[in-house]
């Protein structure tokens, strides 16, 4: 199996690594870089909960090679506040959007990315916005709510 | 744990062509990899060599001017596609169906040109492609050729692709002026998974009124069904036409029953997309 030098940024941070080619970038980032907030579930591009930004773009770590993000910049929720919580985190704590708080670091990373590109969403666009990352508990309306609400403090 | 293989990434059509051409029977090829890295882990596919064509720039490009209609480029990602207004003014069916595979981030990697290639019956992207009666343009070392949409699915995840050959864009040329396509998808929830039943269709209302009708889901391929097409030209009222049509479709398709439902939910829901679409596309009531 072929490796690769890959150099990339990772929060700002840049690290060069040695991966195999079918690493993911999933696992480059829990396994060999040690930031679990990224989280691993499904595997298969189903659940979202390992939505890192890659370039600023939402996007599922699972499906990417590790190989394929070398020069290119990812954003994990380690990440995407630089040290103060960002309005997004205030607003799903104030909201009560967070209940086992496992898929958070992805709802987190879709909302802040969606409020980036279009800082006033309807509930409509941020419905559409958060339909990659599924929540198990279910509790979809607080994480809509807190969003919209972020969307107004920004 | 994913299968272990070689990690390729040629540069220009030129090097693909080459690479895939001596390592054809052991290459799979990766664009957004959204279906591939799945199938890799669960060692459905066990390639040596995965050769990723987003490397090369020219698959990265969408184009359109009036005489060459539009072009999509084999790495173009559907979110790209959804960003042309060209595409969702001239080409509706094809936005449409972009905008409800999988979810707005699988989006952002998967590709047109991957959908096509998987060859799912549940692709939901070949409707719509067959309705606008595109075309997909394939090249490998010996040159280039093009094939019409209606002949590249040959059976499940079955392509008329040969030995060698890789798809560089899908073209689709500027519908009638006047024309009018749009994709409806029924699935058991609003994003995330795969059709119980899509539908797409082209409706031209002026002169004759005629209608193309695809489906997916409902057969081995996505397939165009020339029979509703001829069933709507047949004479009476748009309500009458939209019903021949629907019934033409009814009787020309072979859902089966799976885990999303059975093949007699299928086969209803076929006929009552179908119609609602064409009542849409048509003004009809």
């Amino acid at each position: 199996m072929s490796k690769h030098r890959v150099s990339l940024n990772v929060n700002g941070q840049h690290y060069d690594v040695e991966a195999e080619a079918n690493k993911t970038l999933l696992r480059l980032l829990r396994d060999d870089l040690e930031m679990t907030g990224t989280k691993c579930a499904c595997e298969r591009g189903d659940c979202g909960l390992c939505t890192v930004l890659l370039d600023g773009v939402p996007t599922k770590s699972c499906l990417v090679l590790a190989v394929e993000v070398d020069g290119r910049e990812v954003t994990t929720v380690e990440g995407i506040s630089g040290g103060e919580l960002n309005a997004v985190q205030r607003a799903f704590i104030k909201h009560g959007a967070i209940q086992c708080g496992f898929c958070t670091p992805a709802f987190i990373l879709v909302a802040t990315a969606l409020l980036k590109r279009n800082p006033k969403p309807t509930e409509e666009e941020v419905k559409d916005a958060i339909g990659g990352v599924l929540c198990r508990c279910t509790g979809y309306r607080q994480i809509i709510d807190a969003i919209l609400d972020a969307s107004k403090s920004t | 744990m994913m299968v272990k293989f070689d990690y390729l990434r040629p540069k220009t059509e030129m090097e693909l062509a080459t690479l895939l051409s001596k390592h054809a029977d052991e290459a799979k090829l990766m664009a957004g990899g959204t279906d591939l890295l799945v199938l890799m882990r669960d060692k459905i596919l066990r390639p040596r060599y995965v050769i990723d064509v987003k490397g090369i720039p020219e698959m990265h490009k969408i184009n359109y001017d009036e005489q060459n209609g539009l072009r999509i480029g084999a790495a173009v990602t559907l979110n790209e596609i959804l960003k042309s207004d060209v595409v969702r003014e001239k080409f509706t069916a094809l936005w449409d169906a972009a905008g409800t595979l999988a979810d707005p981030t699988i989006r952002n990697r998967a590709t047109l040109a991957g959908n096509v290639c998987n060859a799912s019956p549940a692709s939901d992207t070949a409707p719509a492609l067959l309705v606008l009666d595109a075309e997909v343009e394939v090249r490998g070392e010996w040159g280039e050729r093009t094939i019409p949409i209606q002949e590249f699915f040959k059976g499940v995840k079955k392509t008329a692709l040969g030995r060698g050959e890789f798809v560089t864009a899908i073209s689709v040329s500027d519908p009638l002026s006047g024309a009018k396509s749009g994709y409806l998808k029924l699935g058991r929830t609003k994003g995330e998974d795969l059709s119980v039943v899509g539908v797409a269709a082209l409706v031209t209302n002026s002169g004759n009124p005629s209608a193309r009708v695809a489906l997916s889901s409902v057969a081995p391929t996505p397939i165009l069904v020339h029979e509703a097409q001829r069933a709507f030209e047949d004479a009476g009222s748009v309500d009458e036409k939209i019903e021949k049509a629907a019934a033409a479709v009814m009787g020309k398709i072979c859902p089966i029953s799976d885990i999303r439902c059975c093949k007699e939910y299928r086969l209803s829901m076929a006929g009552v997309l179908t119609r609602r679409l064409l009542k849409k596309l048509t003004g009809a009531s």
